[in-house]
């Protein structure tokens, strides 16, 4: 008897590994798709039950039969060492949620868009956006969602003191030495950060408005230009002078929001997700926006921050249409407003597509001002092969200034590393 | 049927195998791969290119922070080894003492140690912070100070402060290094040198150091590996910032790779910091050899 219902059960699991194989042959598609963590929510949404009880991917490979997605939420710090990791394995994923793309496009590694992407989808992304991401001609990535800096001040404190909000940077000083007076070192006026983090940031605010910036208007790298040197030396004026946070190296963007939530800042350039952040953290600021202060004559613009989405190469696919189908199938569910708007307001971002906007304005009014905030802002130029040097380099130029370097001398050895 | 005899030859290999081959597969594959990388062109996405000879090496060596790297790497290894070994071996020397409440001393003594060190940078980081941390409020409440004080006002004092939590972690192990090899000392060899009239010190020179020596140069060599490869508390603290200069090899070769994204000289580096290491516990295998043939 017992011999029988072993002979039975191996017999049962042979016949179901049979079966399952022949499923699986059964022209069914795998998608392997990294997305990144961009708050608590993202895992829940992705993979949880934080899209209405249900999740991601369980709603896309129920209306999409045939296509089973292997989707990896990945934190921002991990992802890069994932990504790299798995590319070095001849394994990196189909669909990548990140915020670079120029290395993978440059060495081959990368799908153009219009390889999967529909027609119709690629029409309803902001045009500016993909812009972003074309290298010879060649869009290479589409935007996932975007953020924007703007200045944000304390009301309150601001009209204690008896200011208005600066437009200038002559004015900043004024307001904040105004500032300084009133609180007597209690409150910083200003905030910067100089981080490993987004030093590249702080580059971004105090070189554009200062009509320089990263590159030319050639497009070609111009990290030494006057512009530059005299922006950065105003920004490590402000510190020297004792307007800002002290300690600008170490001092990240959540720390300066931290103080701005708790009072002991009058001002931050900050995204536009700060309102939820300073509520999440408990406080209670009356706040506004402002444009970020510009040197006198020079147009200050605002920072737009863009994370993408692309799709790898992979030659072993043994039908490489049908793969394409699929993404371009996993793109249009996402960007699906049913599914996007959820997306993009649950983390407090903005979105990249139009069809989007109507949905978004209607559930948050204030989304409109910062859509027009994002017509008109720089992006970091991301799209050039040497941005992870650029980056790092004006990060580390900036942090040896502070450190008592000459930061004409840092930005000169950064260009001539950079055109050889 | 192997004989008794012979089967205890091959026995203790086959009770070691697992290891070997879990050694082999953790720890001996990914250093022979890193060797090979570190003569490899290895591109910004990561994909791995052919033999480039020694250029990796040569980039990495001419890298504009190296040298400041290199030093803070020596600094940072001698203060927290040294004076934790010394720290380690006066609490030991206390702590072997009778009095009430050792065990819980004792037990109290292992919370730095045994506690992740992620979260005792973070701690520490809120603990000196300027705008709110504790060591300012608990100053100013008691009066000590008028004003906060900006506990990290240039990066020579974080680099100080990073290498005092440094000392803070280590010393728990180096004292029950210590601590055990105390105990194992014959206390007749105490009471001897007493009745020869020795005093504190002669009994700790010509006694207490030779005994414990073979566990102080345990804990040491452990110290200089894991402070030496020791990557949560720079990292934590200060990201290597301002301009790497608090940055020690490990965290360096950390932005490298993934910061800056140039994985060839940082996987030089690593080779580099691995023959370092190599070379440590090196002298510390002759030495010790060397103890145990004198014996």
């Amino acid at each position: 008897m017992k011999k029988t219902l072993a002979l039975l059960l191996a017999l049962t699991m042979v016949f179901a590994l049979v079966t399952s194989q022949a499923a699986f042959a059964d022209d069914e598609i795998t998608l392997d798709v990294i997305i990144c963590q961009y708050g608590p929510n993202t895992n829940e949404w992705f993979l949880g039950k934080g899209m209405n009880g249900t999740n991601f991917v369980d709603k896309f490979e129920a209306e999409n039969p045939g296509i089973k997605l292997n989707l990896d939420v990945v934190s921002w710090n991990d992802v890069y060492t994932e990504v790299d990791t798995r590319i070095a394995n001849n394994n990196a994923p189909d669909i990548l949620n990140i915020d670079v793309f120029a290395n993978y496009a440059n060495e081959g590694l990368l799908m153009p868009v219009k390889d999967y992407c529909p027609d119709d989808l690629f029409e309803d992304f902001f045009p500016q956006f993909i812009a972003q991401s074309v290298i010879d001609d060649t869009v290479w990535a589409v935007p996932d969602l975007a953020s924007a800096r703007a200045l944000f001040y304390n009301v309150d404190m601001l009209e204690e003191v008896g200011v208005e909000v600066p437009t200038t940077w002559a004015e900043l000083e004024d307001v904040s030495q105004a500032i300084i007076d009133y609180y007597g070192g209690e409150v910083y006026p200003w905030g910067i950060d100089l981080t490993t983090d987004e030093g590249q940031a702080a580059f971004a605010y105090y070189t554009w408005g200062n009509g320089g910036g990263f590159v030319d208007a050639d497009g070609n790298w111009a990290v030494n230009s006057a512009e530059n040197v005299e922006g950065i030396n105003f920004a490590l004026g402000l510190i020297q002078k004792g307007y800002t946070n002290p300690n600008p190296a170490t001092q990240t963007r959540y720390d300066l929001q931290d103080m701005f939530a708790a009072g002991k800042m009058a001002m931050v350039i900050a995204p536009n997700q700060l309102p939820t952040y300073v509520a999440d953290k408990g406080g209670n600021i009356n706040m506004a926006t402002a444009g970020i202060p510009a040197n006198e004559g020079k147009t200050g613009s605002s920072v737009g921050v863009m994370d993408r989405v692309m799709a790898f190469k992979d030659d072993s696919a043994p039908d490489q249409a049908k793969r394409n189908e699929a993404i371009g199938k996993f793109l249009k569910f996402f960007y699906d407003p049913e599914n996007y708007v959820g997306w993009v307001s649950m983390e407090g971002f903005l979105p990249a597509v139009n069809s989007a906007v109507e949905a978004l304005v209607a559930s948050d009014p204030s989304f409109e001002a910062w859509l027009d905030v994002l017509g008109t802002c720089q992006f970091y130029p991301a799209a050039k092969a040497e941005w992870d040097q650029v980056k790092q380099g004006v990060i580390a130029a900036e942090q040896a200034a502070l450190t008592g370097a000459d930061i004409q001398t840092e930005l000169d050895n950064l260009q001539a590393a950079l055109v050889g | 049927m192997n004989s008794p005899l012979n089967r205890h030859k091959w026995e203790p290999y086959v009770w070691l195998l697992p290891s070997i081959l879990l050694i082999a597969v953790f720890v001996v594959f990914p250093i022979l791969i890193v060797f090979k990388l570190s003569f490899s062109e290895i591109s910004k996405a990561g994909v791995i290119g052919g033999y480039i000879g020694f250029q990796n090496y040569k980039d990495a060596v001419s890298l504009p922070a190296f040298k400041t790297v290199m030093l803070n790497t020596f600094w940072w290894v001698l203060s927290v080894v040294g004076i934790s070994t010394l720290l380690g071996f006066i609490i030991a020397l206390v702590f072997n003492q009778k009095f009430h409440g050792r065990k819980i001393a004792r037990a109290i003594l292992v919370f730095p140690w045994a506690t992740s060190l992620v979260i005792q940078a973070s701690v520490w980081n809120y603990i000196i912070k300027y705008e709110y941390g504790s060591l300012n409020s608990v100053l100013l409440n008691l009066g000590i100070i008028k004003q906060a004080i900006n506990w990290r006002s240039s990066y020579q004092i974080e680099f100080i402060w990073e290498c005092g939590v440094g000392i803070f972690v280590t010393v728990p192990f180096v004292a029950f290094c210590v601590l055990s090899g105390l105990q194992s000392i014959d206390g007749s060899l105490y009471e001897a040198a007493t009745v020869d009239g020795a005093g504190f010190w002669s009994k700790l020179f010509r006694i207490t150091l030779p005994m414990v020596r073979p566990s102080l140069t345990v804990s040491t060599v452990l110290n200089i590996i894991y402070v030496f490869n020791s990557f949560p508390i720079v990292y934590t603290m200060t990201k290597g910032a301002p301009a790497n200069k608090t940055d020690t090899m490990i965290t360096y070769l950390y932005m490298l790779s993934f910061y800056e994204r140039r994985k060839g000289p940082a996987t030089a580096l690593s080779v580099i910091g691995f023959l370092i290491l190599c070379a440590c516990a090196g002298i510390y295998m002759v030495t010790v050899m060397r103890k145990e043939e004198e014996q």
